[in-house]
């Protein structure tokens, strides 16, 4: 509604004005309709079909991506892209609560004083490579056939349907007792799931660990960069990062399918 | 008056059953407070050791898996079990340091100073693990062992000396000790034991166990091939004994050895520092990368430098694929791991590059991104490869553990019951350190976290 609308349609009336005699005459003058003035008629766009992409939780933060109108079409095809996300997961070590994070109710209290940076990078690497090989048991690609082999030489196998949630890659970017930062690269994901695995984490190190912090650092092809933050939600930035982005979106779309 | 009547009316305030206050939703003050006073748990103490432990997977029937309710369920209406697809744990009383698995049976190895250092499980129809008593008839044997059950050795020294490695081939084993020799048990119709042949000799519930000590310098490494068994020393000489139609022994002819003897060839004044062989084929790698190889070549193994089908003089292989660190002998297919942590194949069978790939003379690279390389874990080399009959298995320097080839009876552990054509991991719960490869079951060691 900010952008400049059409001019308004004007058309001939006759309006009285006073003549040069002092008597009223008809002259036709252009004058804007004042039934199509915006005071009169009101905003021009009153409703916008907007959908979402992947759900962010609540209390979640990061890229979320957001189609419009037309856009939507492109939602569903983004969708069956099944590309992976990007989450920067904060925890702390020492607390298990009933929902993993660091607002629920507490269950239980323990030591940390042995976990090491080693013995942590020791469970990413356990999970990295479960979770590799549920990458390759969902992608229903015939284990036995050559194209096979030279997808998973070049780590292209990924599941194209539905699965439960993956995790491609783990990464600890900070270890600071008793606190601690992952990056995850996942599939088919919810953040209660991340949560779940930062526990999860926990238990494996015998200790109890809760989740922080959520924020998805990327989301396909969106990145942080592309996102705009809530004080920058006017016109012109939307304008500006769709037409940014359309370019990556058509990209994506025309390699995976 | 009535006021005084209407105060006394009212019930005295003290010792009120009242229910208890409502739940709700407390203040953040509350909520820390209740937190502060929780108690806490310690799980594991600052010093809290890492276990180790053994995990064994494959085809149960033989006993050479070590758990008896596999083949003989504790419940009568339980049926046994013929594959164990993925790694179970077997609990031993000792920290295992060497295990080997042969056709069918497995032996473990303690570096320990007491008397039971070595134990044996599976088939002992050849006593290829020693003399078991059997408990119902004290003059009879076990046939088939289904526990991990104390070999006896007669050591001079039981109470210093230490069992440093194990090997195991069809019928035979072999155990070396650190300061006492090698000892071998088991069939000795090729002369594999390094004693002489006897005729008709019934190796059943045979309580012979041959010592042998005359090697050049202390023997560091013993290793068993199907029907033969090769001695490596601190001097980097190599002695075969054994079965030699396919050359396997490499002295030169193609009759059985029933004493080892020194190999000469290509090998001669050579420093050899590590040997393997598991079927009839063998490889040796030199300290300065070099790998040299004798035995069958029926499959391609020894093609690239001649055109026979058994070599029965050590050759050396020109490869030019950098320095090799470590090499493994299969049935039908080879294996070696160079110092930049590249594994190359070839030979005949599954190697590994896809189902295409069935054969090849000259060693052909597994891409490192299947053993888990990529941009965001460039650091992981494999340090080990080791080889079963018609199977590879390769360890990382992350402990994770990638099978593939054949999988006979579920001997990969991956869960499956197909044939892997490229590297696949196999989920264990720990860091792999080491493991054997047998015929159709596979035993490894692993720390846990």
């Amino acid at each position: 509604n900010a952008a400049p609308g059409r001019p308004p349609p004007q058309h001939v009336r006759f309006l009285p004005t006073p003549g040069h005699d002092g008597a009223t005459e008809l002259v036709p003058t252009m004058v804007p309709v004042l039934a199509e003035h915006p005071l009169v008629r009101g905003p021009r766009f009153r409703r916008l079909k907007i959908g979402a992409g992947h759900r962010l939780d609540v209390k979640a933060s990061g890229v979320f991506v957001l189609g419009i109108g037309h856009g939507n079409k492109l939602l569903t095809d983004l969708y069956n892209c099944h590309l992976s996300k990007v989450y920067t997961v904060g925890g702390l070590f020492g607390k298990a609560t009933d929902d993993f994070s660091d607002t629920g109710t507490l269950v239980e209290k323990t030591t940390f004083d042995h976990i090491t940076r080693e013995k942590l990078e020791r469970v990413l690497a356990v999970i990295q490579g479960t979770n590799h090989k549920a990458l390759l048991m969902h992608s229903n690609i015939d284990m036995k056939t050559q194209e096979a082999y030279e997808l998973a030489v070049r780590g292209l196998i990924r599941p194209m349907g539905k699965s439960p949630p993956i995790i491609t890659a783990v990464r600890c970017l900070q270890f600071a007792p008793p606190e601690f930062q992952l990056e995850i690269h996942c599939l088919h994901e919810t953040q209660k799931y991340l949560r779940k695995v930062v526990h999860e984490i926990g238990l494996e190190l015998k200790s109890s660990a809760v989740c922080t912090q959520v924020r998805r650092t990327r989301d396909g092809v969106f990145t942080l960069d592309d996102a705009l933050l809530r004080s920058q939600w006017n016109l012109q930035n939307i304008r500006n990062a769709i037409w940014s982005c359309q370019v990556k979106v058509q990209a994506e779309i025309e390699r995976t399918l | 008056a009535l006021r005084g009547a209407l105060r006394g009316a009212r019930p005295p305030p003290a010792s009120r059953r009242g229910l208890a206050k409502p739940a709700a939703p407390q203040s953040a003050r509350q909520l820390r407070e209740v937190e502060e006073a929780a108690p806490v748990f310690q799980y594991a103490g600052k010093a809290a050791k890492r276990k180790d432990r053994v995990f064994v997977w494959g085809f149960c029937y033989s006993g050479a898996l070590g758990i008896p309710s596999f083949v003989k369920p504790d419940a009568g209406w339980k049926k046994p079990r013929r594959i164990q697809a993925t790694p179970y744990r077997l609990e031993t009383q000792e920290k295992i340091s060497s295990a080997a698995c042969g056709y069918g049976f497995t032996l473990l190895a303690s570096r320990t100073t007491d008397i039971t250092k070595v134990w044996g499980m599976g088939l002992n129809k050849d006593s290829q693990l020693g003399f078991q008593r059997s408990r119902r008839d004290q003059t009879k044997g076990y046939e088939y062992v289904l526990e991990p059950s104390p070999v006896p050795l007669p050591l001079e020294k039981p109470q210093q000396t230490r069992v440093l490695q194990v090997s195991c081939g069809r019928a035979h084993s072999l155990i070396l000790t650190d300061s006492e020799g090698v000892f071998t048990m088991g069939n000795n119709s090729y002369g594999q034991c390094g004693r002489k042949v006897v005729e008709d000799e019934t190796y059943s519930e045979s309580h012979v166990i041959h010592h042998l000590k005359d090697f050049d310098s202390r023997v560091v490494q013993v290793v068993c091939g199907q029907d033969h068994s090769l001695f490596r020393t601190k001097k980097g000489t190599v002695y075969a004994c054994g079965w030699g139609a396919d050359g396997q022994t490499g002295l030169g002819h193609y009759n059985i050895t029933s004493v080892p003897t020194k190999l000469r060839g290509d090998i001669a004044g050579v420093n050899i520092i590590q040997v393997s062989s598991y079927g009839d084929c063998c490889l040796a790698v030199s300290d300065e990368g070099d790998v040299f190889g004798w035995g069958n070549s029926e499959y391609l193994q020894l093609a690239s430098v001649t055109e026979t089908t058994q070599v029965n003089v050590p050759r050396h292989l020109p490869f030019k694929i950098g320095k090799i660190k470590e090499a493994a002998c299969g049935g039908t297919g080879n294996v070696v791991l160079t110092e930049e942590g590249n594994v190359f194949v070839w030979g005949y069978g599954i190697l590994g590059k896809g189902p295409n790939l069935t054969e090849t003379a000259v060693p052909e690279m597994i891409p490192p991104s299947l053993f888990g390389w990529s941009d965001f874990n460039p650091d992981i080399r494999v340090a080990h490869v080791r080889c079963g009959l018609s199977h590879f298995a390769a360890l990382t320097n992350r402990g994770e553990l990638f099978v593939w080839g054949k999988n006979l009876r579920g001997c990969l552990g991956t869960g499956r019951m197909e044939d892997h054509y490229f590297p696949w991991r196999v989920t264990v719960p720990g860091e792999v350190v080491d493991v054997a490869c047998g015929v159709d079951h596979m035993v490894s060691m692993v720390k846990s976290f």
